[in-house]
């Protein structure tokens, strides 16, 4: 089922979480709404189920006005951040609710409930745990039965709102595949919320960066991250080396004269650029410009900061590379940037 | 670090076995002094004159009159006051809404307000020559020195036990399970009944059972309203107190009996209760 959300406007106080947002949901994508905290990605997600009331603009859910719709007439799964299952409740009871509460006559028989929780629980693995109750498993194991009551009520679009933000690393990345061959499987519409740009690259179809309650970038992941469409996105999807400088025939420069990168010809004057870590080029010349002022290895990657004569800079490499390179601590070096982004100065 | 610093402690714990013993006999002997023998010499001393004498005591007219009338004081007072604690934290733990300190200040009101006090207000508002008064005769409504005054006070000091109780747990507890029960399809009394209610439950029973203890014990502010007509509007308290004042011991401490066995069977019913549902009480705690 396709969502349109347009011009949503939504205010708290004197605070605009949401201003005039327009955005479109695919049928059976999934894609993630990424952003600071405060950015109001939280807050759409919320109006999207009919948790929070819009102050202006129209949602449709398949071309149908539901702003007005209470969330139960939506039809909306909705697995939260802190997975709010029914405490009192087994992990049977907890994916049967949806089905328990609904009007006599639509209500599914005792034993197609009984048949429809254990085949959710054997898509998320949890068959065994049926008879325990939430306080009673692992934080990956409730988010799992977070997800299979939300499917319970065969919901047209699944809403998570920062699915894996409480779990720990680990199970935050076998989660994470996880729910995207589930996405692969079941093929349901499905939006969810994040602050980590990892995930959102890797999970989702598409990608929509906010801040402020607007809009930056709606894309692919591989086209938000290679062609962020404004410096906030550029800055907010990986790491990234800022540097003000002023442009002039197509050349942006440092104010120290220590760079100089090509910039395109749409921006004049002052200026900022970045460049990724990884775009960044080094190599020994001990009459190079650039001093090693730190090298950190993490795993198989290094990071090496630089000093360039007092611009502050960070390479990332793999550490067979730097090994290659022979470059250490206090070396001198030459820098070359392979490639950035210059746009112009707010 | 941390480890060894936890076993460099243990030593220093272990040497202090007779400051534990003192604190554990400290404690144990409070309790007996201040709690268990009181208890036992209000049995003691209604049982001096045998069983039957006990027996006699209780049975006696003027006795069942009071048992009763106090069965049926906290028999209105404690449904009411439930209604009233689940709607109040209902409304103080899940809305924000205006006015809200106010009425959380309101609800402690009767804590901080001497039950005399409470029970002059009502003779004040509802006697003869109070505010209310000449109207209320007028209708022919008696409230004080009857029942409805009895039931008025209770309601007034016993105000506070179940919303107290509920409100921190409410709180503590959030709107994440409402909102997903909304989201599953349940209406707002399906919502209630399923969840926010079986997750009070706990909290709810206790503030009952204090809420009851209270009503069935209250003395100060029932006895300014009741006008002590014997046989007629005498709760249990009060009867105990005539009684000891015409040194009818055996007979007051037969009465105050009933009322510290109360206090047991409420004690016993929480602890069946806790130990009976123990797993689902864990889970709903956690």
């Amino acid at each position: 089922m396709a969502i349109q959300v347009s011009g949503i406007t939504k205010q708290f106080g004197s605070f605009r979480a949401l201003d005039a947002v327009d955005l479109e949901v695919r049928s059976g994508e999934l894609l993630a709404l990424l952003g600071p905290s405060g950015s109001g990605k939280t807050t759409l997600l919320r109006i999207m189920a009919g948790l929070e009331f819009a102050d202006s603009g129209s949602l449709l859910l398949n071309g149908e006005e539901a702003l007005s719709l209470t969330p139960r007439e939506r039809q909306v799964g909705f697995v939260f951040q802190h997975y709010a299952l029914f405490r009192h409740m087994t992990v049977f009871e907890n994916v049967a609710f949806g089905m328990k509460v609904r009007p006599r006559g639509q209500r599914p028989t005792s034993t197609e409930i009984k048949r429809r929780v254990m085949e959710l629980l054997e898509l998320v693995q949890l068959a065994h745990f049926a008879d325990r109750y939430p306080a009673q498993l692992s934080g990956g194991q409730r988010q799992r039965v977070a997800l299979a009551r939300a499917l319970a009520i065969e919901p047209k679009v699944l809403l998570l709102d920062e699915p894996f933000g409480a779990l720990d690393a680990k199970v935050r990345k076998e989660l994470r595949r996880w729910l995207r061959k589930l996405h692969e499987d079941i093929h349901i519409t499905s939006v969810f919320v994040t602050h980590d740009q990892e995930e959102a690259l890797e999970l989702a179809d598409r990608v929509v960066v906010m801040s402020q309650g607007r809009i930056e970038q709606v894309g692919s992941p591989a086209d938000v991250y290679d062609r962020p469409a404004s410096a906030f996105v550029y800055e907010f999807l990986g790491q990234v080396n800022r540097f003000d400088c002023v442009v002039a025939d197509g050349v942006a420069r440092t104010a120290n004269g220590a760079l100089s990168i090509p910039a395109d010809g749409t921006v004049r004057g002052p200026a900022i650029a970045y460049v990724r870590p990884h775009d960044l080029g080094l190599s020994p010349s001990a009459a190079g410009p650039g001093r090693v002022s730190g090298i950190h290895v993490v795993g198989p990657d290094a990071r090496i900061e630089i000093d360039l004569a007092g611009l502050p800079l960070e390479a990332e490499m793999d550490r067979e590379r730097l090994t290659a390179l022979g470059l250490r601590l206090g070396d001198q070096c030459a820098v070359h940037i392979d490639r950035a982004r210059v746009f112009p100065q707010p | 670090m941390l480890v060894k610093k936890a076993v460099g402690f243990t030593p220093a714990l272990a040497d202090s076995r007779w400051v534990k013993g003192l604190l554990i006999a400290t404690a144990l002997g409070f309790l007996l002094l201040f709690l268990v023998l009181p208890l036992v010499s209000v049995f003691v001393e209604a049982l001096r004159r045998g069983t039957d004498a006990y027996w006699a005591a209780l049975m006696e007219p003027d006795a069942v009159a009071a048992i009763k009338l106090t069965l049926i004081v906290a028999a209105i007072a404690v449904p009411m006051n439930l209604l009233f604690g689940v709607a109040a934290s209902w409304c103080i733990a899940k809305f924000d809404f205006r006015g809200k300190d106010v009425l959380i200040t309101l609800i402690d009101l009767p804590f901080s307000v001497s039950p005399v006090i409470s029970g002059l207000i009502y003779v004040l508002l509802f006697g003869l020559h109070g505010l209310m008064g000449p109207f209320l005769k007028s209708q022919g409504i008696q409230i004080i020195f009857a029942v409805p005054g009895l039931v008025l006070a209770t309601v007034f000091v016993t105000f506070p036990f179940v919303a107290r109780e509920l409100i921190p747990l409410m709180q503590e507890q959030g709107n994440e399970e409402e909102e997903a029960a909304l989201v599953l399809g349940a209406s707002g009394w399906q919502t209630f009944w399923r969840v926010t209610l079986p997750n009070i439950k706990w909290g709810l029973l206790y503030g009952v059972l204090l809420c009851n203890a209270r009503a069935m014990g209250e003395f100060g502010a029932v006895s300014v309203v009741s006008g002590h007509i014997r046989g007629e509007t005498n709760t249990m308290p009060l009867h105990v107190e005539i009684l000891y004042n015409e040194y009818n011991l055996v007979a007051a401490f037969a009465v105050a009996s009933v009322l510290a066995m109360l206090a047991l069977v409420t004690l016993v019913v929480k602890t069946v209760l806790e130990w009976r549902f123990g797993a689902e009480l864990a889970a709903t705690r956690h």
